[in-house]
């Protein structure tokens, strides 16, 4: 009796009990942890390193649910910052024969890759019974490649997302606009208010293509979205053509972007962020696109509360259905010549339970793709909103393009899609110029 | 040829009859200089500034005391300009991530308020920080004295020693001098993850020995060589053997060339970023390696950098303080690396 | 004295041994081998199995991404050492005569101690755009702001088909003519709220029959509302614009814009065309984009030149030393001036030295890495492509082709080839005098 009740609790009652599939003999097992909704083997003495971009307070977040992995299997686990070029840093290690046990990969790009190469081991079924438990499809199919299952989705994002500054959109009397045209518009207002209106973090080369990203989702369709992602179309297509004339009524535009496209190129990710929330009374900029993690940004650079001076309203629609664009970063068991061992697929197991989601999201920035996490466990109601629509949107929405691409085009400095669209937002004239080093960049990178 | 007890730089290796023979390095003329027993010109230095401008006219004096207010506002400018930009890292170390994405640091030099040593005890409180200290010093240490050691073994038995092709030997390690150590990035990764220490200390201890040895060799060698003969003739015959000779003659009188040595290659390793970030373990990486790792976002990451790199400042500066001259003829010497 | 003398110490072949075995195990494993390695690398494919000949050097001059890397390797070599031992050279000299010489020395000398990397930290602070954050470009906006003074409103802008069109300059000129008993209405949005705190509420002026009136004001209420081109509650004026009133090219008559906005020009102004002086909007200057692309190879050069110049400067300040006194002053007292001294004198006597420095830095600024890879932001990274950044980057990157690494590697040894001949020469050379 106890026992169901425990699970009950566990699962937070709204997904219904068929959700769980633990059965009762495995309750059992758990009675005295009313948390558990894993089992792990006992790996004292083992250690483990894993690598992943993260620093800071995300680091330290992603850490507290490792702590937890650590204290339940009493294997030892450490961290390694991997600097930007996550692919670059594993090539590296490898070479040298020393590579990190798990690999947080940012560019499920780079999954296909590793898994290509042979690098990365396929998941053992202890993992597979957390996935089909805790994921839907989409995720899942994600972390595979040809079939055989790699990686974990273990962080989502959601990439479809406005930030504003409220004092700007009081001072320009405007609300929030639900259509490209009419953000461009409301874009307009804010400058004539005397505030730019609109902050791109252009040094950033990620920025740009998820803006890229969400106009073609939205305008073209997810159909040949797809069909881009996998380089089946080429980038000179029409669409791109109009994809990027839409986006070049805010590039091409001096009033529209914070600081001119000049300045643009000279704003960091986190810079574009802080300037649109530092100053509450005469905000630097009115408006700053990018997914969920901006709340973090906003947290720890600014005095801004997230929930009253900043808001956030969903990318809006272009030509139909506003667009679902996520991104997220998928844990990779490496195994350049052989087998993984027990404790580097307890660890990615231990990833796909609701168990370390919920402590990770306790720590606030972040989403999780896990369907059974109770989403009372985000710190606030705009981390709640934002996780909510991106589960309820199930295997609608679309993977960020440009980590599906392989890293050389989507995800490398200096490189393709970054590049071209750096290039793009120095000269939004260009459009066919950009289309061609795009494709020439693609056929490249897509070896065909 | 005078004493190449110190070359100012390689490409002018051998060159004994340098410019620098006198004043190797010295920033302060002024600063008495240690004893260095084996030169044998130390008289050949010039008397300094007290022998000229005897027979000055007025006139010529007058006008090289404008030339010099001149000189000495445009320095003043220079000396200003020099120290601003590490004023600028030293000031923001002390701010927080908001004070800094509001305003320049120069704000805070009139705004008491904005100082704090917030970001140091942050800093200092994270292990991952304190343990690439650590680590740095783990590297720099041995790599020093496993230059000074073998290197002053080698340029023994190059300066004393008899042994076929000698000199031959010398040629290929002079030549090596200048050999850039990106050749050996590739190939080094490779042969150490056979012998399994890619990503150890070991390693990158090895890398940074094998690569300041032609410099050490070459400078250890000529200072070696001109160590008189009587005094190793005189041991020789009181019975002192080949090991005895180098520990009891060699090295003590190579002392100021061991030293510069010394301190180079130390500054040399512990500020090294390219062979760390390649060769050092990625979880227990040098403090160079950790602060490039959180250059990632680097607008938001000023309050960790800043005070990170102040600290890894620290060490060199205090060196370089504490020890101008012999850094300095170190640099002179092996700047070519 | 290096001159092959026999040593004095017959040594038994294991005490030879024993003293030279680590240091040519070391060099041999991992200097000479390497270099073995590389060019033999550089003849094959990416996965290191096919040969392919010299098609690693092709690629190399064909890439775009590593012929940029060339170019700005170019570059630096041509402008970091020259630029730094001239500078050098001026401290140097410069010094001689000085007292608190040493202290300036220990100033300029005191970058070479620090990392790269630290330098690197400390130039990206320093070359921020923001004005109000790098200091390179606040004291750039600072000097300009005093000697050109700011424009009282550069922000403002018309609404398009608001009656006011871009003139001459920055100006704005109204498509409507003045007319005495027309008050002129000249609208502009853009202006940042905080900016008009002290400006009164706008009025549009009563019609006056000796003069041309007008009024000049933000036509944006906070919060929104309000019709544009209307002069509606809450609506400020632009106080302190500048109205001028033209006629065939030249000004006739000037006003300016009160607290409430409104401007009075005299009646003769009638049918002129009115203009807002330019002077009203001149973008403000906002400090130079250091690290953009065409700037950022000269930026970081900079951020070397500081921490390099010390290095020129004691070498030739040493050098200086063994000048002989007598030379200079016999110069002096035939009557040459301290320019000619220096130009006729101290440079050629000096100029052993000063190849000896930019020698050195030549070979130095060839390996430049650090400085690139931390001073250049994502955005411009390629703009500032050097080798030996390329060579990390082909070697280690995503898709490494360490065929093509090996091969920038065996470009880069080569290029110090004849510097390694001129050492040897000059060794073999002292060993026969």
């Amino acid at each position: 009796m106890a026992t169901a009740l425990a699970l009950t609790t566990a699962c937070g009652g709204d997904n219904g009990d068929d959700g769980n599939n633990g059965g009762g003999g495995d309750g059992g097992d758990n009675g005295g942890s009313v948390e558990s909704s894993i089992e792990l083997p006992d790996l004292s003495g083992e250690r483990l390193e894993i690598a992943a971009v993260w620093t800071g307070a995300e680091q330290a977040n992603f850490m507290s649910a490792v702590a937890e992995f650590e204290s339940r299997t009493g294997a030892e686990v450490s961290f390694v910052p991997s600097g930007d070029n996550v692919a670059t840093f594993v090539g590296q290690k490898i070479a040298g024969g020393a590579a990190p046990d798990i690999v947080v990969l940012p560019q499920v790009g780079v999954l296909h890759e590793f898994a290509e190469q042979g690098w990365a081991a396929p998941v053992d079924d202890a993992v597979m019974e957390q996935l089909n438990a805790n994921y839907a499809a989409g995720w899942r199919d994600l972390g595979a490649h040809d079939g055989e299952q790699y990686g974990v989705y273990v962080k989502a994002a959601n990439k479809s997302l406005i930030w504003y500054n409220t004092t700007a959109f009081e001072n320009a009397g405007v609300s929030e606009p639900e259509t490209w045209d009419e953000f461009i518009e409301v874009a307009r207002t804010i400058s004539d208010s005397g505030t730019p209106p609109v902050s791109v973090a252009g040094s950033d080369g990620w920025t740009l293509t998820d803006w890229f990203e969400n106009i073609y989702l939205s305008q073209a369709g997810p159909e040949m979205y797809d069909q881009l992602a996998a380089h089946e179309i080429p980038w000179t297509d029409e669409s791109v053509t109009e994809a990027l004339t839409t986006l070049a009524d805010l590039f091409g535009s001096d009033q529209l972007l914070a600081g001119g496209p000049d300045g643009a190129l000279r704003t960091d990710f986190p810079t574009s962020v802080t300037q649109t929330f530092a100053d509450l009374e005469n905000p630097a900029a009115g408006m700053v696109y990018e997914g969920d993690f901006v709340a973090s940004v906003i947290a720890d650079g600014t005095d801004a509360v997230v929930g009253e001076d900043a808001l956030v309203f969903p990318f809006p629609a272009v030509g139909g259905e506003p667009p679902v664009v996520s991104g997220g970063d998928v844990a990779v068991a490496l195994a350049p010549d052989g087998e993984a061992s027990e404790a580097q697929m307890a660890l990615l197991a231990w990833f796909a339970s609701a168990d370390a989601a919920r402590i990770w999201a306790e720590g606030g920035g972040f989403l999780s793709p896990n369907r059974e996490l109770d989403t009372s466990a985000y710190p606030d109601d705009v981390q709640r909103d934002i996780a909510e629509a991106l589960i309820a949107a199930g295997d609608d929405f679309r993977f960020d393009l440009s980590d599906q691409a392989p890293a050389a085009f989507g995800g490398t400095t200096g490189q393709g899609m970054w590049q071209a669209l750096q290039d793009f937002l120095r000269d939004p004239e260009d459009i066919s110029g950009v289309q061609e080093y795009l494709e020439s960049e693609a056929a490249r990178a897509y070896g065909d | 040829m005078s004493t190449p007890h110190i070359p100012p730089s390689s490409a002018d290796s051998g060159r004994g009859d340098g410019s620098d023979a006198d004043t190797p390095g010295a920033l302060s003329p002024v600063r008495p200089e240690p004893p260095r027993h084996p030169r044998a010109d130390g008289s050949g230095r010039p008397a300094g500034p007290a022998g000229r401008g005897k027979e000055r006219s007025v006139a010529s004096r007058l006008a090289s005391a404008t030339a010099g207010g001149a000189a000495q506002v445009v320095l003043i400018l220079f000396g200003l300009l020099w120290l601003l930009p590490t004023a600028g890292l030293f000031v923001s170390s002390f701010r927080d991530a908001r004070d800094i994405s509001a305003g320049g640091w120069w704000t805070a030099l009139t705004d008491a308020s904005q100082w704090s040593v917030q970001n140091y005890s942050n800093l200092l409180g994270k292990s991952a920080f304190t343990d690439s200290i650590w680590t740095t010093v783990a590297i720099t240490l041995p790599s020093t004295v496993l230059v000074v050691v073998v290197g002053a073994m080698a340029a023994y038995a190059f300066a004393w020693l008899d042994f076929p092709g000698r000199d031959w030997w010398f040629l290929l390690v002079v030549a090596l001098l200048v050999v850039p150590i990106q050749v050996a990035l590739i190939p080094v990764a490779r042969l150490f993850n056979v012998l399994g220490i890619f990503e150890t200390i070991p390693g990158v201890v090895l890398f940074h020995a094998a690569f300041g040895l032609p410099f050490a060799i070459f400078l250890l060698r000529n200072f070696f060589a001109e160590i008189p003969r009587e005094l190793l003739e005189a041991a020789r015959l009181d019975g002192a053997g080949e090991v005895r000779l180098f520990t009891r003659v060699v090295l003590p009188l190579g002392g100021p060339a061991i030293a510069a040595l010394a301190i180079f290659q130390f500054m040399w390793v512990w500020n090294d970023l390219l062979v760390a970030l390649i060769f050092a373990s990625s979880s227990n990486p040098p403090m160079t390696v950790a602060l490039q790792q959180e250059m990632r976002q680097f607008g938001a990451n000023i309050d960790v950098l800043a005070p990170g790199a102040f600290i890894s400042m620290l060490v060199p500066l205090a060196i370089f303080f504490a020890f101008q001259r012999q850094f300095v003829a170190g640099v002179m010497a092996g700047s070519v690396k | 004295m290096a001159d092959g003398r026999p040593a004095v110490i017959r040594a038994r072949p294991w005490a030879v041994a024993c003293f030279l075995l680590p240091a040519l195990l070391l060099l041999g494993a991992l200097v000479v081998y390497p270099i073995g390695y590389s060019l033999w690398r550089s003849l094959f494919d990416a996965p290191g199995t096919g040969f392919v000949g010299l098609d690693n050097y092709r690629e190399m001059f064909a890439n775009p991404a590593i012929r940029r890397a060339l170019q700005n390797n170019l570059i630096w070599i041509l402008v970091a050492p020259a630029l730094a031992t001239a500078l050098g050279l001026i401290f140097a000299v410069l010094t001689e005569r000085i007292r608190w010489s040493t202290a300036f020395k220990l100033v300029i000398f005191m970058p070479m101690a620090i990392s790269m990397l630290a330098a690197g930290i400390i130039f990206r602070l320093v070359y921020e755009a923001d004005p109000d954050r790098g200091v390179a470009n606040a004291i750039l906006v600072s000097v300009n702001d005093t000697f050109s003074e700011g424009a009282p409103w550069p922000d403002a802008r018309p609404r398009p088909d608001s009656g006011l069109e871009p003139g001459p300059e920055e100006s704005l000129v109204a498509t409507e003519p003045a007319a005495v008993g027309e008050p002129a209405l000249l609208p502009l949005v853009g202006v940042a709220p905080p900016r008009v705190a002290d400006a009164g509420q706008a009025v549009e002026p009563e019609p006056a029959p000796d003069a041309v009136v007008g009024v000049v004001w933000l036509d944006f209420a906070p919060g929104g509302g309000g019709d544009p081109g209307v002069v509606d509650e809450n609506e400020r004026g632009l106080p302190g614009m500048v109205v001028e009133a033209v006629r065939d090219g030249t000004v006739i008559a000037t006003a300016t814009a009160g607290a409430d906005g409104t401007f009075s020009l005299p009646a003769e102004a009638d049918g002129a065309e009115l203009r807002l002086a330019a002077s009203n909007f001149a973008a403000s200057f906002n400090g130079v984009d250091w690290l953009g692309p065409t700037l950022v190879t000269p930026a970081i050069i900079g951020s070397y030149v500081w921490m390099w110049a010390g290095f020129a400067m004691v070498l030739i300040a040493a050098g200086l030393a063994g000048v002989p006194r007598e030379m200079l002053e016999a110069a002096r007292v035939d009557g040459a001036n301290e320019w000619q001294v220096f130009r006729r004198i101290t440079v050629p006597l000096l100029a052993p030295v000063l190849a000896v420095v930019l020698v050195t830095l030549m070979i130095n600024v060839l390996k430049i890495f650090d400085l690139v890879l931390i001073i250049a932001p994502g955005s411009t990274q390629p703009d500032a492509n050097v080798l030996a950044l390329q060579l990390y980057f082909s070697s280690f990157g995503t898709s490494p082709n360490q065929g093509l690494g090996s091969a920038i590697a065996v470009f880069l040894l080569l290029l110090v080839v004849p510097v390694m001949i001129f050492n040897i020469r000059r060794l073999r050379q002292e060993r026969k005098g």
